[in-house]
């Protein structure tokens, strides 16, 4: 859905759709500016003193439009499981959470004077701004990576990507029958190799040090060289082609997908949080 | 003889296939090699893997150099099964299954299939596998982790500890410090631990109670019933400010509406001057029988001072009152002191400094420091003591016995009558002997007569010589009159009184001066003493003098909120913001020192 979005915004006001972003030119930017912009200059206009903090009447102000705003953007996930057009279309809610999780940035550094600590109140504060700063990776990959996404795939579907190595495996399983059990074991270790093997740190850094299949590309290529083992390596190196594709894929995918699994936990650690700031200010009032 | 075998394999949709072979002899080959009797293209397998023999009741089997089988279970490199009861042998992935076969029979039937895929094989099913979600835990799950332990440590866990907390216990970590929104002032910050010292009570605002139990000595800034009259009417959106927080319980007017907390390890805040001006710049109109003038600011608005002046005598009790300088009032401390003699550059007073300079240290003429001192704390001035402070020239000598400097008693007009009388007869002739008790008088006796004629003359002059003294002493010129009010006794009578005498020590009651921090400053720029006359001249600055440094909250040289000279707790000490800015200050409880007769000597 976000993808969409980011993509079209490229097509420009000619195209018949536009992006969230420029959802009816920018209108909740405009929005979100303006109620920046209007926090800031009550922030500047307030005399508290001997400083500010949420306690003043300008704290408690921001702090409940920000507890407010926070609540609305995590309506977002159940307002997506229903589709609508119009002014009130997921488009423009998107539009809507965007810009105004951004105001909510100068919101929440506002109601809390700039005073930080080891404390539940600026934990909250943190929680909700990991919220923000995941939600704004999230936006950024998504303008950038679906282009590197589908270059990487070269028109092949992901059941192409995975058919690929499949039929090498065969191929592979074939071309080593004459070979000896050493150099059958090695075959057996490519084919061993699955390629959605590794952790997220290895999806995320694209690094597969332990491969199977590289490891039985060094190996073979160090056997004697016969028309057996030399159709074998040309088998591997193929191999090795077609798992970079579906591990470059792997990786895209993983930093196009990782955004979320921040976004939304935290969101509900950041309510808890916030539940409990709100809480203790009252419970020692 | 021979092997009979029946490879199974089986279809897409699962359908078995069986494929029958027949091997001759009783020898059967099983690998990877083509040629094999039993060709197995699992690549686990070595190219001649294993040889079985067929004996007379049991099938031997040997595996190739380096591999290994598994029989019943059971790695091996060779081993037999009983022809009647068969068994299976496991190679790769294959199972080879011979079935019992009776001694005498003429072939061993054998079931040869593929029971696992010997790799690993991809399906359509890892297509769900692109997706990140297939290595990360559940978003759902990730969110309840996360809650219920936010929920537990910062929440649960702190209220759990405060229900349960032991008076004694708080030592250790306190989970509610996990709160604490802003450390405590340096005064509080031993309450860090114990946040029930002033949240008394959950969901309950900090109430004033809580304050006192501490500042038990605090006490209200004025009726409250007045300060409540006192308060500027709050219109619109003060008027909705002032619903909101009583809605929330904050009633107005506690301790920490300007003592406000956990602002920071720092000294306490200063309260900001508005809180005084609120009331008190329209404070007539509120308060009508209010006695205090309007003030909002010491730059542009705020009353002529109103020192506490000794403004008469009532018999021997000083009565003090407050009056504005604007009228110009006089002092009277029954003493007769000319400052702008003593300070003048020339004349008697200047050359009895120059003479005993040796002596005293004096100037070239007199400065106000010769004679007055200041309290220890340097805030104000001692009363001014005669013997030390005026008796370096204003000698009381009146004799001299051997080296020894005999002087009148000061502060006891009796004794200096006795001392005086006491004086005189001192120089009366001792008794003649002709006139001795026991000297019997002759008529004729002309030496006798003489001696007590002069005798008799001698006493008469002392008893006059005396009295001229002692009334010199009290009379203008004399040692008494040229400072003191001396009442004179009816005629005959030496019972002289001397008017008592006393200073203020403060004058200023309600706000608070310390000379200290103006010691850079000369003297005569605030009191105009080299221009003063009379004793009675109040030489106090007006509000014009002070305002030429001091400005209001943000403006002048040296800008003075109220709080710099007043306490809002109305206590006559030093204000406490200047307690907090560490100038240290001795209260001074008294206002005024009545000067006593006293032991000679003694200084306090």
């Amino acid at each position: 859905m976000a993808s969409r979005g980011a993509e079209r915004t490229r097509l420009g006001s000619g195209g018949s759709h536009e992006g969230f972003l420029r959802h009816r030119r920018f209108r909740w930017l405009k929005v979100a500016l303006l109620l920046s912009l209007a926090a800031a200059v009550a922030y500047a206009a307030t005399d508290v003193q001997p400083r500010h903090n949420g306690g003043s009447w300008l704290g408690y102000a921001l702090g409940t439009i920000g507890a407010l705003l926070i609540l609305w953007l995590t309506m977002l996930g159940v307002r997506k499981r229903a589709m609508t057009r119009g002014r009130w279309s997921l488009k423009a809610w998107t539009s809507a959470h965007v810009y105004l999780g951004l105001a909510l940035v100068v919101i929440a550094t506002l109601h809390t004077g700039f005073q930080f600590g080891w404390n539940v109140h600026t934990l909250a504060y943190a929680l909700m701004m990991v919220v923000v700063l995941s939600g704004i990776y999230g936006i950024s990959v998504y303008a950038t990576l679906p282009d590197e996404l589908s270059d990487n795939r070269a028109e092949m579907t992901r059941p192409q990507m995975i058919d690929a190595v499949v039929k090498i495996d065969q191929q592979l399983q074939a071309a080593a029958q004459p070979l000896d059990e050493e150099e059958a074991g090695i075959v057996r270790l490519s084919l061993a190799e699955d390629p959605f093997r590794g952790s997220l740190v290895r999806r995320l850094s694209g690094n597969y040090s332990n491969c199977r299949n590289a490891a039985a590309l060094r190996a073979m290529r160090a056997r004697p060289a016969t028309p057996e083992t030399a159709r074998v390596v040309d088998l591997l190196e193929r191999k090795a082609a077609a798992l970079g594709r579906i591990r470059r894929h792997l990786r895209i995918r993983a930093l196009l997908e990782i955004w979320l699994f921040v976004h939304v936990p935290v969101t509900f650690a950041t309510i808890a949080a916030l539940t409990a700031h709100v809480v203790s200010v009252f419970f020692y009032w | 003889m021979a092997f009979l075998l029946r490879t199974v394999s089986r279809s897409a949709e699962g359908r078995e296939i069986v494929r029958t072979a027949r091997v001759e002899g009783e020898r059967l080959t099983v690998g990877r090699d083509p040629a094999s009797d039993v060709h197995l293209t699992d690549l686990a397998v070595a190219l001649r893997h294993a040889e079985i023999l067929r004996t007379a009741d049991r099938l031997e089997i040997a595996a190739g150099t380096g591999v290994s089988i598994e029989l019943d279970g059971r790695k091996a490199a060779r081993g037999a099964l009983p022809l009647g009861t068969g068994g299976d042998i496991r190679i790769g992935s294959h199972i080879l299954r011979f079935l019992p076969t009776a001694a005498g029979a003429a072939d061993v039937e054998v079931a040869v299939e593929r029971v696992t895929e010997g790799e690993a094989q991809l399906g359509k099913a890892d297509e769900r596998r692109f997706s990140v979600a297939s290595v990360m835990p559940g978003k759902r799950p990730l969110a309840w982790i996360l809650v219920l332990l936010v929920l537990g440590v910062f929440l649960a866990w702190p209220i759990w500890t405060v229900q349960h907390r032991r008076q004694d216990a708080a030592r250790g970590f306190q989970p509610d410090r996990m709160w604490l929104s802003g450390h405590l002032s340096q005064v509080h910050s031993s309450l860090e631990r114990d946040c029930a010292a002033c949240h008394v009570t959950p969901f309950v605002s900090v109430r004033d109670e809580a304050c006192q139990t501490c500042h038990v000595r605090v006490h209200d800034h004025a009726d409250r019933a007045r300060l409540a009259r006192a308060r500027p009417g709050v219109e619109g959106w003060g008027r909705f400010q002032l619903a909101v927080q009583e809605t929330f319980g904050l009633t107005p007017g506690r301790c920490v509406d300007c003592h406000t907390e956990h602002e920071g390890p720092q000294e306490m805040a200063p309260t900001p001057q508005r809180f005084c001006a609120d009331c008190h710049s329209g404070l007539r109109e509120r308060l009508p029988d209010t006695r205090l003038g309007d003030a909002g600011d010491f730059a542009t608005a705020h009353p002529e001072f109103q020192p506490s002046v000794l403004i008469r005598w009532d018999a021997e009790v000083p009565v003090m009152q407050r009056v504005s300088l604007a009228g110009r009032p006089s002092e009277n401390s029954n003493l007769r002191f000319p400052h702008a003699l003593h300070l003048a550059r020339d004349g008697g007073v200047a050359q009895m400094g120059r003479r005993l300079r040796g002596q005293f240290g004096f100037g070239d003429s007199l400065a106000c420091a010769d004679c007055h001192v200041p309290t220890p704390d340097g805030t104000r001035f001692q009363p001014v003591d005669m013997e030390a402070d005026c008796g370096m020239c204003h000698s009381l000598a009146f004799d001299r016995v051997g080296g020894t400097v005999r002087t009148l008693r000061h502060g006891s007009p009796e004794q200096v009558v006795a001392d005086l009388r006491e004086y005189h007869r001192g120089r009366v002739p001792p008794r003649p002997s002709v006139l001795g008790p026991d000297a019997r008088r002759r008529p004729g006796d002309v030496m006798q007569i003489r001696s007590a004629i002069q005798y008799a003359q001698a006493l008469a002059g002392s008893g006059s010589a005396a009295d001229r003294a002692i009334r010199a002493v009290f009379s203008p010129g004399g040692a008494c009159w040229d400072c003191h009010q001396v009442q004179i006794p009816p005629l005959g009578s030496s019972a002289y009184r001397i008017r008592p005498v006393a200073f203020p020590t403060r004058y200023m009651l309600h706000g608070w001066f310390d000379h200290a921090p103006h010691r850079q400053t000369d003297c005569a720029t605030c009191h105009g003493a080299e221009r003063s006359r009379s004793a009675n001249d109040l030489l106090l600055p007006r509000l014009e003098t002070c305002r030429t440094c001091h400005g209001g909250e943000s403006s002048g040289e040296v800008p003075s909120t109220c709080a710099m000279c007043h306490d809002y707790h109305a206590d006559e000490g030093v204000p406490a913001m200047l307690l907090r800015q560490r100038v240290r200050g001795r209260r001074w409880e008294r206002t005024t020192i009545q000067v006593r007769p006293e032991p000679a000597g003694g200084r306090r």
